[in-house]
């Protein structure tokens, strides 16, 4: 027996494991190849499930998340009705309340200079009157135009949308496709979001053509509103959009803005939630 | 003027029924609600119609719907629509089928007594009087053809037209001559390219299509 001899066992050894290794793995894959094709995916959906459960957050998490996301909301929320409440308060104590103090004097002193046999100051002072009245209409109906706008009852968020762009000083084509009324909260803060980018489009754009459009689609209410301005525009400058995106965050809506310098500004509005029925409503003619 | 009257609240109801009947209207039918409403417009002797937008039962916009299908059934109907507010877009659908004969004004200038007396009188012979409020908001827009060609004072003019006033009420708004204010409005019927015709329906033409409708 030489060396050689000696050396010839390991090799020959190591040789032939390879070989009958490849062969059983090779003549394995042959005869089972038909179930690893159908059997791969779901060991990878194993796989991936179990690294899900260890890696993932838990359901605790997930939770505690949304429970942190609803007390901001709802503490921003409450910030804003309250404001809302002492700009309304404002709004009727300097306007109709102060007129209707100033109608009462105008009345009580026509009723004097009657007392007084002085009717051409009564007529006068009646005249006041009534022009006082007038002022203190006009007032009482731009506060209820700024808590629930008649049309948005009257024609929901589609008419009310048409009715905002009719007023527009440019042309704004609105094109809604809904199928059904959101929720009124829902409404009526979308449509303050699309009151609010559309004065911001007539104050900051320069635009000369603006759009909007409204969809339901998949369980999320969308409302894009675009200009033609020159863009640039910085949701963070002003309180206006702030105001909307809280409003909106209520309802786990979210708003987005695209506004490249030199534009187009392209703001887009998206809340999730379930349309009711359609009402019968005739086609609101043409716009 | 035989009426038909529609206003739910009872104050204001009956508020229009002692200015109208005093102003020599004849008072046909007084309604409260909107199903009535309906019944009342199909009355033959009716001669035009004074309507509330808002009626019972839904408490949104029946007396405007009452008053487009009216017009629909009976084209050129007069119908003066009152309203706690006003909307551009209203005017527009009561302008839609392109004949006049269409008010459209606050409730609250009813207070001008004969002032609202005499817009009803101007819808019931075919004209348009439009409230001060939506003709503002009409005036606000960037114009387009052919109306950009009106000079400033001609939209002016052409709003107060839209609004239902007189020539001689024009020339008082604007302190000048009626002989001014008849230039101005010939002017404006050549620039909408209006054919010649009665001049109460050249009136309505040029506010339609300034409304664009």
């Amino acid at each position: 027996m030489t060396w050689r001899d000696l050396a010839w066992m390991p090799a020959a050894f190591v040789v032939s494991f390879t070989i009958n290794l490849t062969v059983i793995i090779l003549a394995l894959g042959v005869v089972t190849w038909f179930i690893w094709w159908f059997a791969t995916p779901w060991l990878m959906r194993a796989r991936a499930a179990v690294d899900r459960w260890f890696l993932a957050y838990s359901r605790t998490e997930t939770l505690e998340q949304r429970v942190q996301v609803l007390a901001e909301t709802r503490a921003d929320l409450v910030d804003h009705s309250a404001a809302e409440l002492r700009r309304l308060e404002r709004d009727l104590h300097d306007g109709a309340q102060a007129r209707l103090v100033a109608l009462s004097m105008s009345l009580g002193m026509a009723d004097a200079a009657f007392e007084s046999e002085d009717p051409e100051q009564a007529r006068q002072l009646i005249k006041d009157a009534r022009s006082t009245t007038t002022a203190a209409i006009g007032d009482l109906r731009s506060v209820v135009r700024g808590i629930h706008p008649p049309v948005l009852a009257d024609r929901g968020l589609a008419g009310a949308v048409a009715a905002l762009a009719l007023d527009m000083a440019i042309p704004v084509p609105v094109d809604a496709q809904l199928p059904g009324r959101p929720p009124a909260p829902v409404e009526s803060a979308v449509y303050f979001a699309v009151a609010e980018c559309l004065a911001n489009v007539g104050k900051h754009s320069g635009a000369r053509n603006g759009w909007v459009h409204l969809r339901h689609e998949d369980g999320v209410l969308r409302a894009i509103v675009g200009d033609d301005g020159r863009g640039g525009a910085d949701p963070g400058a002003g309180t206006g959009m702030l105001g909307v995106m809280r409003r909106l965050a209520a309802f786990d809506g979210t708003l987005s803005v695209s506004s490249p310098a030199g534009g187009p500004t392209i703001v887009t509005l998206e809340v999730p939630c379930v349309l009711s029925s359609p009402r019968t409503t005739p086609s609101s003619g043409p716009a | 003027m035989r009426l038909v009257l529609a206003e739910d609240h009872a104050l204001l109801r009956a508020g229009l029924i002692q200015l109208l009947e005093g102003n020599g209207f004849t008072i046909l039918h007084a309604v409260d609600n909107a199903p009535e409403l309906e019944q009342a417009l199909l009355d033959p002797e009716a001669e035009a119609a004074v309507l509330d937008v808002r009626l019972p039962p839904t408490q949104t916009d029946e007396g405007l719907r009452a008053a487009i299908a009216v017009r629909e059934a009976r084209p050129g109907f007069p119908v003066m629509v009152l309203s706690q507010y006003v909307e551009q877009l209203y005017a527009r659908e009561l302008l839609a089928s392109g004949v006049g004969a269409v008010g459209y004004l606050l409730k609250d200038r009813v207070a001008d007594v004969a002032e609202f007396v005499d817009g009803v009188r101007r819808v019931a012979a075919g004209g348009t009087v439009l409230d001060p409020e939506v003709v503002a908001t009409v005036m606000a827009r960037q114009r387009e053809e052919p109306v950009e060609r009106l000079t400033p004072r001609e939209q002016e003019v052409l709003g107060l037209m839209a609004e239902g006033r007189s020539n001689a009420a024009i020339a008082m708004h604007l302190s000048v001559t009626e002989k001014a204010v008849a230039k101005h409005i010939n002017s404006i019927f050549t620039k909408l390219d209006l054919p010649i015709d009665e001049d109460d329906h050249r009136r309505v033409r040029a506010v339609l299509a300034w409304l664009r409708v």
